[in-house]
C-alpha cells in the first residue's frame, strides 16, 4: 500500500513543476498562440505577438508571416520593411519577394521592372510574370496587346483585366467642349451626349419652352412678360451649357477614379501572385 | 496514534490538492487580468488576453466567461459582427439558465444596437415563451422596448415600457418624442393648399416660397387661357405651375421627415449621455 502511495506521490511531483511553471507568456506559448491567431485571421494581434518573439526565435516563417500579415492588412510599407531584412538564403525568400513584389505596386503605382531571379519555380515565375503584367497598367505606354495581357489570366478574371485595360489605354472619356458646343447648338445635347439622358431632355424641353413662351407673348405684345421668359429661358440656356461642361468633366474623372480603384482592389483581393502555405492546415 | 500509512496518504492527498488548485489559479490570474485590462478599457489587449486564455485552457472551464467578455470588448469597439460571433460562442458554452439568460440579453442588445431589431424581436420573443424565464418577464419587456426605440416605433415603444412602472422615466421620454413627431402624411395633405405642409412643419420661408410660385404659375395659366392663349397656358399649367406645386407637395413630407430625424435623434442623443439606466 505505501509503494502504491509513494508512486502517486512521485507522480504528483512530477506534475507539479509542470503545473506551477504554466506561463502563458514564455516564446514558445506566445509563439503557438500567435500561430493561432494568425490562422485565425487576425493579424493584428498575431503580428504583435510575433514581434515580441522576434529576438528570440530567428525563423523565417516567422518573419514571413509577419510580412504577410501586415500585407494582408493593407500595411504594404510595413510588410515591405520586414522584407529588406529578409534573408536571402530563406526557402521562402522567393515567395516573400513576390509579396514585396505586390506590396510595391500597391505603394508606388508604378511599373514594375523584369529581374533575372533564378531561385522562383514554374509557378512562382507564373505569378511573377502575372504580377509583372498588370504593373503595365501603371505606365503611359502600352507595351502589350490587349490579347497578349489577358491571355495569362483566369475567364473570370479576363472580364475586370479587360475592361481595366480599355480604361487605361483606352479610356471613353467625353470631351468637355465638345458637350459645351453640343448644348450651345441643341440645348441638353451635351448631356446626353455624357450619357445623362433624362437631364438632357428636361433641359431641351425647359429651354424651349422658355424660348416659345418669350417668342408667343413678344408676339401677343406682353413685352413685360416676355422679358422674364426671356431671362428664364436665357439662364437655362447658359446653365445648361455650364452643365454639361461639368457633366463632362465628371464622367472622366469618374473613368479615372474606376480605373484605380478597381486597379487596387483587384491587386488586393487577388491573392494567387503569392502560392497558397500550409501553415494552417 | 495516527498510523504512518494514514500520514502518508494525507500528505499525498493534500499535494494533490494543492497542484490541482495552483494549476486553476495559474489559468485564474490570467483571466483577472484580462478582465482587468477589460475594465481598464483597453478593450484591445483584453480580447488578446481572453483569447490567449481560451487557446491555452483545455478545461474549457473559462469558454462561458471568456468568450463573453471577448464579445463585450467587441461591442464597446464597435465591432458588432464579431462580438455577436463570441457572445454566440458564449450562449453555446453556458452551463446555467442565468448564463444562457445573460449571454442572450447581449445578444439582443448589440442587435438592437446594430439596428437588427428583427432579429431581437425574434430572440426576444424565444425568451418569453421560454418557461424558465417566466420570472424574467420585466427584463424581457425592458429590452423589448428599447427594440422598438431603435425601430423607430416610439409609440409601441411607450406602451412596451407602461406595462411596468420601474420605466416610467423611459415611457414619459417615448411619449414626449410620439407627440412631437410630425405625421408626414398629414404635412403632405396639407400642402394641397399650396404651403400649408410647409407651415405646419415650421419651415414658413419655405411656406411662402411655395404659395408664391403657385399663385405666380397659377395666375399666368389662367390668364392665358382667358385670352385663348390656350397653348400658354397648357405649358405654363403643366410644366410649371405643376411642376411647382407637385413639388411643394413633396417638399413638405421631405420637412416632415427631417425634422422627425432631428426630434429622434436628439431622444436618442439623451439616452445615450443623459439617461441613467440600462442602455444597449
Amino acid at each position: 500500500m505505501r509503494k502504491i502511495l509513494l508512486i502517486i506521490f512521485l507522480v504528483q511531483l512530477t506534475i507539479f513543476p509542470q503545473s506551477t511553471s504554466f506561463d502563458f507568456h514564455s516564446p514558445q506559448k506566445i509563439k503557438l498562440f500567435a500561430d493561432y491567431l494568425f490562422c485565425e485571421k487576425d493579424y493584428l494581434r498575431a503580428i504583435e505577438e510575433y514581434e515580441m518573439i522576434r529576438n528570440q526565435f530567428v525563423i523565417d516563417t516567422i518573419e514571413f508571416k509577419v510580412m504577410l500579415g501586415y500585407s494582408n492588412l493593407g500595411l504594404s510599407k510595413n510588410s515591405n520593411k520586414i522584407f529588406s531584412d529578409f534573408n536571402i538564403e530563406s526557402k521562402l525568400y522567393p515567395d516573400a519577394y513576390l509579396v514585396s513584389m505586390k506590396n510595391e505596386l500597391l505603394i508606388d503605382s508604378k511599373p514594375l521592372h523584369y529581374s533575372e531571379f533564378s531561385s522562383f519555380t514554374s509557378s512562382q515565375f507564373e505569378s511573377y510574370v502575372r504580377l509583372l503584367n498588370i504593373s503595365a497598367l501603371y505606365g503611359d505606354e502600352q507595351s502589350i496587346t490587349k490579347n497578349n495581357f489577358l491571355t495569362l489570366y483566369s475567364k473570370e478574371d479576363q472580364n475586370t483585366l479587360s475592361k481595366l485595360y480599355d480604361y487605361k489605354f483606352d479610356p471613353p472619356y467625353k470631351s468637355p467642349a465638345w458637350a459645351g458646343i453640343f448644348s450651345a447648338i441643341i440645348p441638353g445635347s451635351g448631356k446626353m451626349y455624357v450619357g445623362e439622358w433624362g437631364d438632357g431632355i428636361t433641359g431641351f424641353l425647359l429651354t424651349g419652352l422658355f424660348a416659345f413662351l418669350a417668342y408667343d407673348n413678344f408676339k401677343a405684345d406682353h413685352d413685360t412678360r416676355a422679358w422674364i421668359f426671356t431671362g428664364i429661358g436665357a439662364f437655362f440656356y447658359a446653365g445648361n451649357i455650364y452643365g454639361s461642361i461639368s457633366a463632362a468633366q465628371i464622367f472622366n474623372a469618374k473613368i479615372n477614379f474606376e480605373f484605380s480603384n478597381g486597379l487596387k482592389l483587384f491587386l488586393e483581393n487577388k491573392n494567387y501572385f503569392i502560392p497558397d502555405y500550409d501553415f494552417c492546415k | 496514534m495516527i498510523s504512518v500509512n494514514k500520514i502518508f496518504f494525507l500528505i499525498v492527498l493534500s499535494s494533490f490538492w494543492f497542484i490541482n488548485v495552483l494549476a486553476q489559479t495559474t489559468f485564474e490570474s490570467q483571466f483577472n487580468y484580462a478582465e482587468k485590462l477589460y475594465d481598464e478599457e483597453n478593450y484591445f489587449d483584453a480580447v488578446t488576453e481572453f483569447k490567449r486564455l481560451l487557446y491555452f485552457d483545455k478545461s474549457e472551464s473559462y469558454d462561458y466567461r471568456a468568450n463573453m467578455f471577448i464579445g463585450l470588448s467587441y461591442k464597446q469597439g464597435g465591432k458588432f459582427s464579431e462580438a455577436l460571433q463570441f457572445l454566440s460562442l458564449a450562449r453555446f458554452h453556458s452551463e446555467s439558465d442565468k448564463e444562457f439568460f445573460n449571454s442572450s440579453i447581449e445578444i439582443i442588445k448589440v442587435n438592437i444596437l446594430r439596428r437588427t431589431t428583427g432579429r431581437a424581436f425574434a430572440l426576444l420573443d424565444t425568451l418569453a415563451n421560454d418557461n424558465r424565464f417566466i420570472n424574467k418577464s420585466e427584463e424581457i419587456n425592458y429590452w423589448r422596448g428599447w427594440a422598438f426605440i431603435f425601430s423607430d416605433d416610439w409609440q409601441k415603444a411607450a406602451s412596451t415600457f407602461s406595462k411596468y412602472k420601474s420605466d416610467e422615466q423611459l415611457v414619459e421620454l417615448c411619449d414626449s418624442v410620439t407627440n412631437e413627431l410630425y405625421n408626414t402624411q398629414l404635412a403632405k395633405y396639407l400642402s394641397l393648399i399650396p404651403g400649408a405642409g410647409q407651415f405646419y412643419t415650421g419651415e414658413y420661408i419655405s411656406g411662402l416660397i411655395s404659395i408664391g410660385w403657385s399663385v405666380l404659375w397659377g395666375y399666368l395659366t389662367i390668364e392665358a387661357f382667358i385670352e385663348d392663349r390656350i397653348l400658354d397656358g397648357v405649358l405654363i399649367g403643366s410644366m410649371l405651375w405643376w411642376r411647382f406645386y407637385s413639388g411643394n407637395i413633396q417638399n413638405a413630407e421631405k420637412f416632415a421627415l427631417e425634422k422627425n430625424l432631428e426630434i429622434t435623434n436628439s431622444a436618442l442623443n439623451y439616452l445615450q449621455h443623459k439617461f441613467a439606466g440600462e442602455k444597449p
